[in-house]
C-alpha cells in the first residue's frame, strides 16, 4: 500500500479465483467501440448491467472498505477491453474531486505486458500490472488521473479486459 | 548540405489536412557528416501515455547539433514560409530513435501558448529499417461546438530515407507515428516557428 495523506493505493493479488474470471468475462458482452483516436481506441461496456458480475462484486468491495475504513457502496461500473493497438489516455480520464474510490479487477484471459498507470500532477504514483484476478484499490481525488499503457501490435493475441468500479461513501 | 526542392508544392491539396513530401533533401556525400554529429549528441529513453522513444534532449547540447539545426532552418524555412504562405524562421529539432515497440498516438502538436506553425520529420536511413513507422494523419469531423467527434485514418506516409515531410499544426491536425514492429526508424522532427 502507497498512503499519502489519506490516500490509498494497493492491489490485492487473486482476489477472484481463475474460474471466476473466465465466468465473469464471459458475462461481458455488448461492447461499443471508443475511437476518438486522440483520446483513446478500446472497447467499452458503460454501464454493466449484468446482475451476476455486480453481485460478484460484494466481498470486493467489501475488501475496498476494510483497507480504506470508509463504508463504500458501489456508484458506477463499467468494463474496458483493449486490444493490439489500443490504449486509453490520460487527458480522456475523468477528474473526480470528491475522492472515490476506484477498484479494478483485471479480467484477461492471460497475464500481459498492459499496465493501468494513475498519475498525479501528470506523474506515474501507481502501477497496476495486468494479472488476470487482482484487484488494483486505489483512492481517486482532483488531482489524479489514470491512462491504459498501449497494447503492442507485436503481441496480437493480448486481450486485456479491466472491470473497473466507481465507489462511493454509503449515506 | 540541404537541398531546397525547385518545385513548388501544392500546400493543401491532399487531404486530411495540409502536408507536403519532398524527397532527396540532403545530399548524399553530407550523411556521413550528419551522423556524425548525432552520434555526438545524447540521447535519452522518453516514455508517457501517448509516446516511447528515444530522443535527444529538447535543447541541443552540443555546439554541432546546435549549428545543424540552425542550418536546417536557414535552408528550409524560407522555402516552407513560400509554400505554406506561414512566415517561418526559426525551428526546434530534436533526433528520434523509435525502436520495435516503440510510438507516438495520435495527437496534435498546437499547444497555447506556443507558436508552432509547422511541424516537420526529416527521415534518415537506418542500419536496421523499419517495418512501420508510418506517418499517420487523421481527419476530424467536428460539431457545432468545434469539438472533435469522429476520427478518421486519411493519409499514410514512409518513413522513406532522405524524406522530408511538412504539416500543418492546428487544433485538428491529428497525426500518429505508427508503432515501430522491427528496425530502428531514425528522425530528426521539430517545429517552425515564426
Amino acid at each position: 500500500m502507497i498512503p499519502v495523506g489519506s490516500r490509498t493505493a494497493t492491489i490485492v493479488d487473486d482476489a477472484v479465483s481463475p474460474s471466476a474470471v473466465g465466468e465473469l468475462r464471459a458475462r461481458l458482452t455488448g461492447y461499443a467501440r471508443y475511437a476518438l483516436v486522440d483520446r483513446g481506441s478500446y472497447d467499452a461496456i458503460e454501464p454493466v448491467a449484468d446482475s451476476t458480475v455486480r453481485a460478484a462484486l460484494a466481498p470486493l468491495i467489501a475488501i475496498a472498505s476494510r483497507t480504506t475504513d470508509r463504508q463504500l457502496a458501489l456508484t458506477e461500473l463499467r468494463a474496458i477491453r483493449l486490444r493490439a493497438g489500443d490504449y486509453l489516455l490520460a487527458h480522456h480520464d475523468r477528474i473526480h474531486d470528491d475522492y472515490p474510490i476506484e477498484l479494478v479487477l483485471d479480467l484477461s484471459p492471460a497475464a500481459s505486458a498492459a499496465e493501468l498507470h494513475y498519475r498525479r500532477r501528470g506523474q506515474v504514483m501507481f502501477r497496476m500490472p495486468s494479472i488476470p484476478g487482482s484487484l488494483a484499490i486505489v483512492e481517486r481525488g482532483p488531482t489524479v488521473t489514470s491512462n491504459h499503457t498501449y497494447v503492442s501490435k507485436r503481441t496480437p493475441e493480448v486481450e486485456v479486459v479491466r472491470l473497473v468500479a466507481l465507489l462511493g461513501d454509503l449515506r | 548540405m540541404w537541398r531546397v526542392p525547385d518545385d513548388e508544392r501544392r500546400w493543401g491539396a491532399a487531404p486530411p489536412f495540409p502536408h507536403v513530401v519532398v524527397d532527396d533533401v540532403l545530399e548524399p556525400a553530407a550523411l556521413a557528416a550528419l551522423f556524425e554529429i548525432l552520434e555526438d549528441e545524447p540521447v535519452e529513453r522518453y516514455v508517457a501515455d501517448l509516446y516511447a522513444f528515444d530522443a535527444t534532449a529538447p535543447v541541443p547540447t552540443t555546439a554541432a547539433f546546435a549549428a545543424m539545426r540552425d542550418d536546417f532552418a536557414g535552408t528550409f524555412a524560407p522555402w516552407a514560409s513560400r509554400v505554406t504562405g506561414k512566415s517561418v524562421r526559426g525551428v526546434d529539432l530534436r533526433a528520434y530513435a523509435y525502436r520495435p515497440g516503440d510510438y507516438l498516438l495520435p495527437h496534435a502538436d498546437h499547444q497555447d501558448g506556443l507558436d508552432r506553425q509547422l511541424a516537420f520529420a526529416y527521415y534518415l536511413p537506418s542500419p536496421e529499417p523499419p517495418t512501420g513507422g508510418e506517418l499517420e494523419l487523421y481527419a476530424c469531423r467536428l460539431d457545432a461546438s468545434g469539438a472533435i467527434v469522429e476520427t478518421t485514418s486519411a493519409a499514410l506516409i514512409d518513413a522513406r530515407p532522405n524524406r522530408l515531410v511538412v504539416f500543418d499544426v492546428s487544433t485538428i491536425s491529428l497525426h500518429q507515428v505508427r508503432e515501430v514492429l522491427a528496425g530502428t526508424r531514425l528522425s530528426l522532427s521539430g517545429w517552425f516557428y515564426p
